[in-house]
This record gives structure tokens, sequence and C-alpha cells, in this order.
């Protein structure tokens, strides 16, 4: 016997099961179709040769709960335990997409059914009065509660220490040590200025996140831990916290990807994260684009950059301009006051010849360089150089790449959801833009809050808890650190 | 119950009960600190039989030692604490390494990677030369001193530990011990045009 998803094709070997066993209660063709092919429904069929059971679950993202809709087995089939099996993959989808409870309406003069729901656990906890009509019989309404994975989430890839705590898809907690402040003095990040701060921001933040969720380490399920990609010292610091952490308490432990925690952020925000999609993260370390089918099984990288992250740009075309580190805010701020198109400054690997080996790929080397070379021009020749010219032509050269690459990759891959994550997601024209562009191309486009597009330790946790709530296996002890772990590897084992 | 780390060198960790040493787990391996930390504490509890519920301290090896290792084991440690709600102690490596030579003038010579030595000199136990760096050339100032080799792990931590409480010597400061500032100098930025 197999169990797969059902489809439209499946059809009329469904409602022969139907009819047969609810006659004048049976749902419509029309019905099952609408549900079956529904955003928000998992449709399960159990086949012998032929459909001989099924069953369909209704979840609402973010509402943490789901509902049993029906769950029927051939007349010639009942009695082996199908039911059961049928009513355990349901309760197993519900707590893979982060429902705290599952309810049902069960007639109440179905005993075998009523004792199959009580054994898995439901609990009744209403009646509703001759809710079938036609028979005149009352419908006991059952809940069964979920235990949704408490993870705990550390991130250290670069310069954010960040602990956060997840309950299944709930964010409970995201406390955050940003060492920013003292890069500012070298305009960029420093692997080893960045791994000391995160070993004294350790304890504190730990304790700031248990804080804020309020519970205490033993109430913690598992621990997660970013493994990479990013610098590898400030990996490890990360690493050999989480270690601990789970030993203490004799904890599972999930190694994950760094890159794949920013598109599981997005749970956190809506519940769920609407798949297929594109997913663009732009960072000090970062600029990739992704195509996420599944968040544990398929993530591609489409493009990446080639040189300098998006956000490096921002920086060093700051200290061009003699503004502070970091150059993003100090950026978009001038720009305010600039024309976008005073200046037309490169757009890299967006000529005809780049689109065969680099179409989805991005370089900001050579935009930094000519803008270093238009204002030492200025200066040279005693030109007036209007710096918010400057900074507007450059942040729109770069918002530019950055859009319409993503937008042609969810154009060529036929996906009509753009993902933002990342640092760079603050600066406003990115967002405007994106905006802009993604309603005319009928794009839809999601944009977590904030604190979840910088790093954060909430997104470890979220995909930690991902991988549990699948029901994969926690990581060996002996996992390390991976500077360059490729976003295929969204669990290192 | 006392849990030993020490990732200077290697990767080890231990268990105290009382004074005596229960278990020891040691990775020789230079570089695979955050792959073995786990591996040897979780070895060390089960060698000693005991579960980390029983634990009272956790000792780390402050250094001096090379940064990057020696910051997971200090890590591990802090953590370690942190979630059983117990004390964490640091203990500087050259020290206890120190504690082993109570007579004479000794001096400990630990690598500091970069063709430079992190040194602590004693006399008689008692130090005269605090944790400092030095080079080749200048170990040659310090040829009244017999050298002894810094190596240490989690078994010289625990039992420096436990003599260091019984002087009462404070040892609440669990930072990792660098000596050296972070190696970079704010760049000045550069023309791209000749």
């Amino acid at each position: 016997m197999e169990i797969r998803e059902l489809q439209a094709a499946d059809l009329p070997e469904l409602m022969k099961i139907e009819t047969d066993l609810f006659t004048s209660e049976a749902w419509k063709e029309n019905s099952f179709r609408s549900e079956i092919e529904g955003r928000f429904t998992d449709y399960f069929g159990a086949f012998d040769g032929e459909l001989i059971g099924y069953a369909g679950l209704h979840s609402v993202p973010a509402s943490f709960s789901s509902d049993i809709q029906t769950l029927a087995v051939g007349a010639a089939h009942q009695s082996k335990g199908l039911g059961r099996t049928l009513a355990r993959k349901l309760i197993a989808k519900a707590f893979a997409l982060g429902s705290e409870a599952v309810f049902l309406e069960v007639r109440a003069d179905n005993q075998s059914a009523i004792s199959l729901y009580s054994s898995l656990g439901f609990k009744q906890i209403d009646i509703r009065k001759n809710y079938y009509q036609d028979s005149a019989i009352d419908a006991l309404v059952m809940r069964l509660a979920l235990n949704q994975p408490i993870v705990l989430g550390i991130e250290s890839s670069c310069d954010e220490t960040g602990i956060g705590i997840v309950k299944g898809n709930r964010l409970l907690a995201n406390a955050l040590h940003s060492s920013m402040d003292e890069h500012a003095k070298f305009g960029g990040v420093v692997p080893e200025v960045a791994a000391r701060a995160h070993l004294e921001a350790l304890q504190p933040t730990i304790v700031q996140a248990l804080k804020d969720a309020n519970l205490s380490m033993n109430q913690i399920d598992a621990i997660a831990v970013a493994n990479g990609p990013g610098l590898a010292g400030a990996l490890m610091v990360g690493i050999g916290a989480a270690k601990a952490l789970a030993l203490a308490h004799n904890k599972p432990i999930y190694a994950v990807n760094h890159l794949v925690g920013h598109v599981g952020a997005d749970v956190l925000e809506n519940g769920t994260v609407s798949l297929p999609t594109i997913a663009l993260l732009v960072s000090g370390g970062h600029t990739s684009l992704l195509l996420v089918r599944d968040l544990l099984d398929d993530v591609e990288l489409l493009g990446e950059t080639i040189d300098d992250a998006a956000g490096e740009a921002f920086d060093k075309v700051a200290r061009v301009l003699g503004l502070p580190y970091p150059g993003g805010p100090q950026i978009d701020k001038l720009a305010e006051t600039g024309n976008p198109k005073a200046i037309r400054f490169p757009r890299g690997l967006s000529l005809p010849k780049d689109m065969e080996a680099h179409r989805f790929d991005f370089s900001f080397s050579g935009l930094k360089t000519a803008v270093a070379r238009h204002v030492e021009k200025a200066v040279d020749n005693g030109l007036e150089l209007s710096k918010a010219d400057v900074a507007a032509s450059f942040r729109e050269a770069v918002v530019d790449v950055l859009l319409t690459k993503a937008i042609n990759a969810c154009e060529a891959h036929g996906v009509k959801k753009l993902l933002l994550g990342g640092g760079v997601v603050a600066n406003a024209r990115l967002r405007q833009v994106a905006k802009i562009r993604c309603d005319e191309a009928g794009i839809e486009l999601r944009i977590p809050r904030f604190s979840l597009c910088t790093d954060n330790g909430a997104m470890i946790a979220s995909i930690g808890a991902q991988l549990m709530m699948a029901g994969r296996p926690p990581s060996n002890l002996g996992f390390g650190a991976e500077s360059t772990l490729e976003v295929t590897k969204v669990q290192t084992l | 119950m006392i849990l030993a780390i020490d990732t200077s060198a290697g990767t080890s960790a231990a268990v105290f009960d009382g004074t005596k040493q229960l278990s020891f787990v040691n990775f020789d391996d230079r570089f695979g600190h955050a792959e073995n930390i786990g591996l040897a504490i979780q070895g060390a509890f089960s060698k000693a039989g005991i579960t980390p519920a029983e634990l009272t301290l956790v000792a780390v090896g402050r250094g001096p030692a090379p940064y990057t290792g020696l910051r997971v084991g200090v890590a591990a440690g802090i953590a370690m604490a942190t979630a059983l709600g117990i004390p964490a102690c640091g203990v500087i490596t050259l020290n206890a390494v120190a504690r082993k030579h109570p007579v004479g003038r000794i001096l400990v010579v630990a690598d500091a990677k970069r063709k430079e030595l992190f040194i602590a000199g004693f006399q008689d136990g008692e130090q005269v030369i605090p944790p400092s760096v030095a080079t080749h050339q200048e170990l040659e100032d310090y040829s009244s001193f017999r050298q002894v080799p810094g190596e240490c792990d989690a078994s010289v931590i625990g039992e420096y530990l436990i003599w260091a409480k019984a002087q009462n010597l404070d040892l609440t400061d669990t930072s990792a011990l660098y000596l050296r500032s972070p190696d970079v100098t704010p760049s000045a930025g550069k023309r791209v045009t000749g």
C-alpha cells in the first residue's frame, strides 16, 4: 500500500467511495476538487492497486491549528488499521506545518471513529446539536494538542551574536548583540574583532533570550546553530557554545545553513514560507539569489556575487565619500536629496555577453571603482562634486541590478514570489523599487520585519524547528564550521 | 563534581570528583576544536559515569593560546555553566603548567604562532614574570630560567583549579587571555586612479 497526495485525476475513484459510504451526506465532486486544489489543504490517498481510502487536512498559516476535513476508508478495507494510518499521516502533516492543535467533527453515533480518535489523543471539547441535519445526529468536536518543539538557535557567522528561541513556527525570543560599532573604525568587519565580541556577548545574550521567552534551559527541546557559511573563527564560537548547551541537558543539536536561515525567517513572520519562491539575500557578506522549492530539501543557488557583496559595496563607497561605517544607512540618507539619474554608473554582469555564464550572478567591484574614479576625477579637476548625486546614482545602480536579476529569475523559473532577506533590505530605495517592480510583474513580494532580515538567532532556531517537525534526525556531535558551506546543504549531519 | 575544559593546544575535557580525576578525554588535533569539543565533553561525562546535572563547577583554560581554538573551549565552558546554572572559573594555562614545577626558577613557554611565544616566569611557585608575548630572540633574556614546555590540557586545568580553590584564589574571570590586539590597522583608503 502506498500513501500519496491526491490529485484531481483521482476524483472519479474517490467519488465512488464517498457516495457509497456517505450516500445523501456525500460531498459533491466539485467540492472535493476545490479542496484538493486548495492552497491551504493537504489531501492524501491510500492506494492498493486502486484508491482504498483518503483523508484531508485544512491549515491556515499563522493560525497554528489544523482541521481534519474528512477521513474515509472504502467499505471492503475497513477495520484493518487504515483509518489510523491516514489519521496519523494528517497529524504528522499538521505537526510539520506548525499546528499546535488539530480539530475535527465526528458523528456522535460513529463509535469506531470516536474510539480511533480518542486513542490518538483527541479529546471531546464541544457538541454540536443536530449537526448532521438529514439524520438529526449530533457532532462531537474533538481536539488534539500538539507540542511543537522549543528550539534555541545560535547565530555567529559575522558580526551579530544572535540567540533566538522558537516554538514550532512561533517566535518566542530574538536576542541580539551586534559588534558593528567595534568595526566602525576599521571601515568593515574584522574577523578577529567579531570573534572576540561573540565570546563576550555569548552569556548575556543567552540569558536575555531565555528571559524574553520566559523559559529556563531545561525547557528547551533542541539546540540549532549556524555552522556556515560565514567567518570560520566567528562560527566556531557559536558551535562551541551550542554543543555545550545541547550536552548540558542531553538535547539534540542541529547544524544548519545560515543562508537558508534567512529564508526560514519568513516562517516566523507568516507562519509558512509560501513555496516555491525566489529569495534575494543581500548583506555585507552575501549577495545570493536562491530558488527555494522546499525549505529543507530543495534550495538551489541560482547566482551570487563574484566579488564584493552589495553591503560591502555600500561600505566602500561610503568611505570614498568620506562617510562613516556602516555605509548603507549613510548613503541611504544622503541619496534622499540626490538625483539617481545624475550619473549612469555601470550595472555589473548585465551585458548580453554576461547572460550565458553569469545571468544571475552579481559583481559590485567595478561599480565601486567607477564611483571612486568619478569622485577622484572631480576632485583632481577642481570640479563641483554633488555627493548626494553620487550616493543616489550609486544606490540606484545597486538596487537596479539586484532587482532586475531577481525579477528575471522569477520569470525564468515561472515563480511568482520574491522573498527579500539580509541587512541591505533596510535600504529604503531597495524596498521601494522592489514593491513597484513586483507589482508591475505580478509577483508576490515578502519582506520579513527588519529584525528577522538581518542576521539573527531566531531564523537559525526556525530551521532547527522545521527539521524536527519534519522528523529529521539531529546532527552528529562532530560537525565543524564550514565557511563556504553550500546553500544546498541545509543541515550538516 | 567539576568539569574542566581546555582548547589551548588540542581539545580536552576532564571530570573531577573532589580532588580525584574520574575521566580525561583528549583530541590531539590542533585545528579540530569546533569538531571535537562536544565529543570530548560527552566522552568525559560517559567515562566518569556521571550526568551533567551532577556538576557543581566548570573550569576553562583561558590561554594564552592560539585564539581561534582557545575561544571554542571558553565558549563551551561558559555555555555549560550558564545552561546548568552553576559557576564557571577561568584558569591561565601557563599558571596551571607552572604549578607542576613548584621548585626553582622556571619559564613556561608556549607557542603563540607568528614566530612568537607566550611566556610566564616563576620562582619557587611565585609568579615573577606575568603572561606575556616574546620573540625567540627575547627568550635569550631569560637564560637564568629553566624552560618548561607550556603545553596544557583539561587535566592540568582541573588539578590547578582544585589547588587554587584551596588557596582561595580568585578565578572568576573566564575571558580569553589574548595578550595581543586584533592584528588590524584602520585603512586610509587608496586611490583607484594613478
